[in-house]
């Protein structure tokens, strides 16, 4: 086996990231940070076995960060002792969609969790019992989780089926958004302010990574240019987003412990950017 | 040295390297305030109680070289339902056995002797698990424990979780996140009294403090109350049920099921909608009353009560009354006639078990029950899940002597069935009498026994007289409650 650049590239990435995740507390990091580099590093551990062993096996990591973070959703939301088949059909959905991906069969994986997941569901949770008040949260809560933490972070996936340097691109330009917000505290400003913070730091940013990486990820100049529009704008809305909905769930980022949103508020800015990344590349691949 | 040949025994193995991996990275485990616990050598653990994945927690947030050497507190005929939990539980947990009911033996004994050992207690003071997420009363027993050992602190803890992973209701474990908060070792002070209490507190402290800021469903609190009329054929029960259905109406909407699904609203007759599972009944309910033989009464009988109970059911989903009135009750009607087949074997502690079963609320009834080899369709109902049935919120027993039921049953004409004889009736007069008095004081349930040998009119006005007193607090809503009179439909009856 010859080792490569861009593996050899891969492979210190993870090594770093590990690195600051174990030490980062000592470092004096600050608390989201710390929180934030293992899933991070997940996703390079991903990368890393797809190249260096196979897709087949990296995949499967995919797989259990979305478990993970279903699990603490599930956890998180308030759900009835009925929902509980529904709760484990939403988990069973995981190992099929995360099959497709790895069979690269796209049809059906752009429709296993929206089409069959969100008509299996439903009905399972009206099998698991008698009580009718309070179905259709239910059925709302579990398909919004099951969609944002499966469907949307298995994009990620998908697209390092196509390439796995694209997909560290996308990865990689959402971690400069978040360490840029978190260095300039860009969400805690309001206004005008926060947009120019959020959207227009990472910009340059991202467009010299995209440059950077352009040998291997193979995407063209004006394509780059559009994503690192794109991709801030993108986290920005998801966050927006996702922050409602921390707030439903009773997660304090002040207090992000194992179980009480950790996961959640650290894949949150992947969400939105995940899916729409995905179709924007895949409808321009044959240009690249 | 010696500490890792220590750790090398199967049990100490299969718990580092099975049950806490699974707990951890299927279920979730994060422990906070771990370090209360490491540097004791021995301790009480005192801890709330939802769930069987309660005291696996336990043992995960304890020092691994404490396995061996810590015992939880079980019910004996819980674990004693099955042979193959028996014996792990036997060997993973070694428990301190405690069979309920037993009175001649100290409960504390054994546990006495774990502590003389210099071993570690689990004690979950709440007896039983409780409901999901609320911390009932504790038991003094843990008191008086830590009475007798005042050097060994006592460590409380709060576990959240478990409850919803595998809340009691369910055999089903889901992977949900489990949290236990530990909190600082306690020292005996006081009585053995003021010593629970305030372990008690400090748990609910622990549980408060740990639990805040979760998102709660916001709950609609609409449960159907149910009315329940019991009596012996021929004691007007049919009628009286029909007749507080329309007293009932002004003002909320009544169901009646009888041998028909009848609505009244505003003391009108309403049309319904049929439901599937009503002409079922309808056809085995005839069949059951040209039964020759008790023998061959039995069957349809059941599967016309067991309909009935899931037709009560049916009518909360669709027709969404605000009360229910049944004539006769299918839980209590079982009961009352098992009497009548097994006079001999049937007193009020087997009619306590019966109705346990049959209701779902049977923890406490272990497999090898006595009533299991009485009544082995009992065993067969439990097998395929048919036990939950609904528990009425008030029962009204309509007394009526079987000679002056016998009476009115010949006057009307109809072909009679199987068991209505004088002697029958009279046994099955006994079971319901009974039935009343264990549900009332087993159940909860209010039940009243109103004489049926008074005209109707007087009888019903009786009965929404013991509904008024008796029932306050789930029928509040029924205030346009009408009064009786001697117009009512079917009147002339009685």
């Amino acid at each position: 086996m010859v080792v490569e650049a861009p593996q050899v590239t891969i492979v210190i990435i993870l090594a770093m990231l590990t690195l600051f995740a174990l030490t980062g507390k000592r470092i004096g990091f600050p608390t989201p940070v710390v929180s934030y580099l293992p899933y991070l590093g997940t996703f390079f551990l991903f990368f890393a076995l797809s190249e260096l062993v196979s897709f087949a096996v990296g995949i499967w990591v995919m797989a259990i960060l979305s478990f993970l973070a279903l699990r603490e959703y599930f956890t998180l939301v308030d759900l009835r002792i009925q929902d509980r088949w529904g709760m484990l059909a939403a988990y069973l959905a995981i190992p099929f969609m995360f099959y497709f991906i790895q069979i690269d069969w796209y049809g059906m994986f752009i429709i296993s969790i929206p089409v069959y997941g969100f008509l299996v569901i439903p009905f399972v949770i009206t099998l698991g019992g008698r009580e009718v008040d309070g179905t259709v949260m239910s059925i709302g809560a579990l398909d919004l989780g099951l969609f944002l933490l499966v469907y949307c972070i298995g994009h990620i996936g998908y697209l390092a089926s196509y390439s796995t340097w694209m997909a560290i691109f996308v990865v990689a330009a959402v971690a400069v958004c978040d360490l840029l917000a978190w260095a300039f505290r860009a969400r805690d400003r309001e206004g005008i302010e926060s947009v120019a913070y959020q959207l227009l730091a990472p910009a340059p940013v991202i467009l010299f990574l995209a440059w950077l990486l352009t040998p291997w990820t193979t995407i063209p100049p004006v394509h780059s240019v559009v994503l690192a529009a794109l991709i801030p704008a993108l986290v920005a809305v998801g966050c927006h987003t996702m922050d409602h909905l921390e707030a439903d769930l009773g997660i304090e980022r002040s207090r992000l412990q194992p179980g009480r949103g950790q996961v959640i508020n650290s894949l949150k800015s992947y969400l939105y950017v995940a899916p729409v990344a995905f179709h924007y590349l895949r409808y321009f691949l044959e240009e690249f | 040295m010696r500490r890792v040949a220590e750790l090398l025994s199967l049990p100490v193995l299969i718990h580092l390297l099975v049950l806490r991996p699974i707990l951890k990275l299927i279920f979730g485990v994060h422990v906070e305030g771990r370090d209360n616990l490491t540097r004791l050598e021995q301790c009480i653990l005192v801890a709330n109680h939802n769930s069987h994945l309660d005291v696996l927690l336990l043992f995960h947030v304890l020092p691994a070289r404490r396995i061996r050497y810590t015992h939880p507190v079980a019910a004996h005929e819980y674990f004693s339902r099955s042979r193959v939990l028996l014996w792990l539980a036997d060997h993973l947990l070694q428990p301190v056995w405690i069979v309920r009911g037993d009175t001649a033996g100290d409960p504390l004994e054994g546990m006495r002797k774990r502590l003389a050992q210099g071993h570690s207690i689990v004690i979950f003071p709440e007896g039983t698990r409780g409901q999901a997420g609320k911390l009932t009363r504790f038991k003094t027993g843990v008191g008086r424990l830590a009475e007798g050992f005042p050097e060994v602190p006592i460590v409380p803890l709060f576990l959240s979780g478990p409850e919803k992973a595998l809340p009691k209701t369910e055999s089903l474990a889901i992977p949900l996140w489990n949290h236990v908060a530990v909190g600082p070792p306690q020292r005996f002070t006081g009585t053995a009294e003021t010593f629970t209490r305030q372990l008690e507190s400090m748990v609910r402290e622990l549980g408060e403090s740990d639990a805040g800021g979760r998102h709660r469903r916001l709950v609609r609190a609409r449960r159907v109350p149910t009315l329940a009329v019991l009596g012996i054929d021929g004691s007007g029960k049919s009628t009286l049920s029909r007749a507080l259905a329309q007293c009932l109406s002004p003002g909320a909407r009544a169901c009646l099921v009888t041998d028909d699904v009848e609505f009244f609203e505003n003391g009108e007759k309403k049309d319904l909608q049929p439901l599937l599972a009503e002409r079922l009944r309808k056809s085995i309910g005839r069949s059951a009353k040209t039964a020759g033989s008790l023998k061959s009464y039995k069957i349809p009988k059941l599967a016309e009560l067991l309909l009935r109970d899931h037709i009560a059911a049916e009518i909360r989903k669709w027709y969404a009354p605000d009360v229910i009135v049944m004539d006769g009750s299918p839980l209590l009607n079982v009961a009352a006639w098992a009497k009548l087949y097994r006079e001999d074997d049937f007193d009020e502690s087997m009619c306590r078990s019966t109705l346990r079963v049959l209701s779902g609320r049977d923890e406490a009834v272990a497999r090898d029950d006595p009533v299991f080899a009485v009544f082995p369709e009992l065993a067969a109902l439990k097998r395929f899940r048919l036990t939950h049935l609904a528990v009425p919120d008030v029962v009204l027993f309509l007394d009526v002597d079987p000679a002056v039921s016998l009476e009115r049953i010949r006057s009307r004409g109809q072909q009679r069935q199987v068991h209505e004889t004088e002697e029958k009736l009279g046994r099955l007069r006994d079971g319901y009498r009974m039935v009343c008095t264990v549900v009332e004081r087993d159940l909860g349930t209010p039940a009243r026994t109103l004489d049926g040998h008074r005209p109707l009119v007087e009888v019903a006005a009786a009965a929404i007289e013991e509904l008024r007193r008796a029932h306050v607090t789930t029928m509040s809503h029924l205030h346009g409650m009408s009064e009786p009179n001697a117009a009512m439909e079917g009147g002339a009856d009685a």
